[in-house]
């Protein structure tokens, strides 16, 4: 509001200086807009451009070298009924709800035991940070050896005890858990520090009257810890189901989608799509109905959030 | 008398012993912390730890012997393969130098539209400020396949210009950001520095840069690391090994000498270590930078 206020204020020069006003003014302009130009032509060449088109692509038939083939709709339709992209929405999904909950419970877990100021939590703070710069298909590869079923170290470890352990990776009951643990210790330090940041933002006044009113250990965490976390909660599930929902890397090096489809999320089956088959309309119309879908779940998690806080906290 | 005496014994030997069961609870809840903190701590580092010594082991050691054990006589021959018969020189030499630019122009443009918007006064600035947060909500993969499709027609396929080019010119979350700093700066500053006639670029460069300090480190390291890990883009617009990056280079490796850990593993290392290095020289600034991030995001 107040900027609108100021535009209209510069843009109305006074009488007597009207001549070099409008030319200081027209110059200023023109700075302005020479120092925006780099981050707008990227902004419009390789967003804007790009989003509009996928649109246009997902309505025809195209494998770039024949011309293009309108076709309405349809690509809508059959990226479900030949390409398998319910199936890949499902293991998505899957993969989400393995991942999210527990990446989410062992962050603030982790911040509630090392908010406190004790020798050694400082260190382990900096330590559980350090995965997140971690290069995902390095790091694919690495759980790739520790996974590996004669060689790696879970096994080995299972084997003193007598257990065999499976072919972690390329058995269908283990592979995704395998992938979504990759995920959750590359990014539970990562979401830990949203956690303490919360919990340091928390007013020591309000636990001290939750226990003057006879509230134990657990019921202070739920009636004063949890509600007061909502913003913080938000902001981790939010990123981190929309970064979920894109997960590629890990996946490409771990298990390239297999055994079989098993593990064959969204962006696999999207990138198979256009740049193994070069069905274009068709990858174009499994990107929107992902953008959709990722977009329904943001709003409807803002919704339930909001609602939570005005509840609660008001 | 006595009986008062020996009552208050009574309750100083129950408070002592209370004193003492509550130490020696303290105590095992102390154990149990550390026990817990240490614990998370190796789980965090011994992927690491682990890929380290079987780099520096060769083969039928690493096939032999268990993981958590160090090498006895660590060999370098494995990363002298790497960079002598494969290309790891190569890849490491494209990384950087393709981070290096993507970096640069990233954090100057983002910087240069973040000034604009928090200082500086244009017609439609901020209906253009809500294209830039609208286009934050998108996520990377809509924009893959018609960029893909763009960048084919445009020839730039299979040359360094197309691993950098999308990121370059500024990205709408580093503008967000930086502007959201900028907004802090009192405006007399600038308004003083324009009266003495120094020029936009100049109060940008003289004396927004050096109070600005903090968020430019953040920027820069958000942009390196995205930069050095990015697999995705670069994988699908290149398709010769002379400009493959470090990702594309191992999972390639990967897909073509899987089982032979000790060079696979020394591979992932020379994508892994400069991260490591670059954290333990600013660990501090990236644990703040992401917290603040994230609450201003």
């Amino acid at each position: 509001m107040s900027v609108a206020a100021a535009t209209t204020t510069t843009t109305v020069p006074r009488q007597e200086h009207v001549e070099t006003a409008s030319k200081a003014d027209r110059r200023r302009v023109r700075t302005a807009f020479a120092f925006l130009a780099p981050s707008l032509i990227g902004l419009i060449l390789f967003l804007v451009i790009p989003i509009i088109f996928v649109i246009v692509l997902s309505l025809v038939q195209w494998n770039m070298l024949t011309p293009m083939k309108w076709v309405g709709l349809s690509n809508y339709v059959n990226i479900f009924e030949f390409d398998g992209f319910g199936h890949s929405l499902i293991v998505t999904l899957y993969y989400v709800i393995l991942n999210i909950p527990i990446q989410t419970a062992f962050a603030l877990g982790m911040a509630m035991l090392l908010r406190r100021k004790q020798a050694g939590t400082e260190v382990i703070r900096i330590i559980a940070v350090l995965p997140f710069l971690s290069t995902p298909v390095a790091m694919g590869v690495v759980w790739n050896w520790i996974f590996n079923p004669s060689t790696g170290l879970v096994n080995q470890f299972l084997g003193h005890l007598g257990i065999t352990g499976p072919a972690w990776l390329s058995n269908e009951a283990t592979a995704m858990p395998v992938i979504a643990f990759a995920n959750i210790w590359q990014y539970a330090g990562y979401n830990m520090l949203f956690f303490l940041a919360g919990l340091a933002a928390i007013p020591p006044a309000m636990y001290e009257a939750a226990s003057l009113d006879g509230a134990g250990k657990w019921e202070q965490f739920r009636r004063v810890t949890l509600p007061l976390l909502r913003p913080t909660m938000l902001f981790v599930l939010v990123t981190g189901v929309i970064g979920s929902f894109q997960v590629f890397d890990t996946v490409y090096v771990m298990t390239a989608g297999g055994p079989g489809n098993a593990t064959e999320v969204a962006n696999l089956n999207i990138y198979n799509t256009a740049f193994a088959g070069f069905r274009i309309g068709e990858a174009s119309a499994m990107s929107v109905v992902l953008f959709l879908i990722i977009l329904a779940i943001t709003i409807a998690q803002f919704r339930y959030f909001n609602k939570r806080i005005t509840y609660e906290i008001a | 008398m006595s009986a008062v005496t020996t009552t208050s014994a009574a309750v100083a030997t129950g408070l002592a012993t209370e004193e003492r069961t509550s130490r020696l609870g303290k105590g095992v809840r102390l154990t149990g912390f550390y026990l817990v903190i240490l614990i998370i701590a190796l789980i965090f580092i011994l992927p690491y730890l682990m890929s380290i010594f079987a780099a520096f082991k060769t083969l039928p050691q690493i096939l032999a012997q268990s993981p958590l054990r160090p090498p006895t006589s660590p060999t370098w021959s494995n990363f002298s393969t790497l960079f002598s018969q494969y290309d790891f020189g190569r890849y490491l030499a494209n990384t950087l130098l393709v981070t290096v630019i993507l970096t640069a122009g990233q954090v100057t443009f983002s910087m240069m539209g973040a000034y604009a918007f928090a200082r500086m006064e244009f017609p439609g600035r901020d209906s253009l400020f809500w294209l830039y947060l609208m286009t934050l909500m998108v996520p990377n993969i809509v924009t893959l396949v018609p960029l893909y499709v763009l960048f084919a027609h445009s020839h730039l396929l299979n040359t360094y210009w197309a691993i950098f080019l999308p990121y370059v010119l500024g990205v709408p979350y580093q503008v967000f950001l930086m502007r959201q700093y900028f907004m802090t700066i009192p405006k007399e500053v600038m308004e003083a520095a324009r009266l003495d006639g120094c020029s936009e670029g100049r109060i940008l460069w003289k004396i927004i840069v050096p109070i600005s300090r903090p968020i430019l480190i953040t920027a820069t390291l958000l942009a390196f690391i995205f930069g050095w890990n990015n697999f995705m883009w670069p994988l699908i617009v290149t398709n010769s090994n002379s400009l493959n990056v470090l990702t594309v280079g191992i999972a390639n490796f990967d897909s073509n000498f899987g089982v032979e850990w000790n060079l696979v593993l020394a591979g992932a290392l020379v994508a892994l270590i400069p991260m490591v290095i670059l954290f333990a020289i600013f660990q501090k600034h990236i644990v703040n930078s992401i917290s603040l991030t994230g609450i201003n995001r």
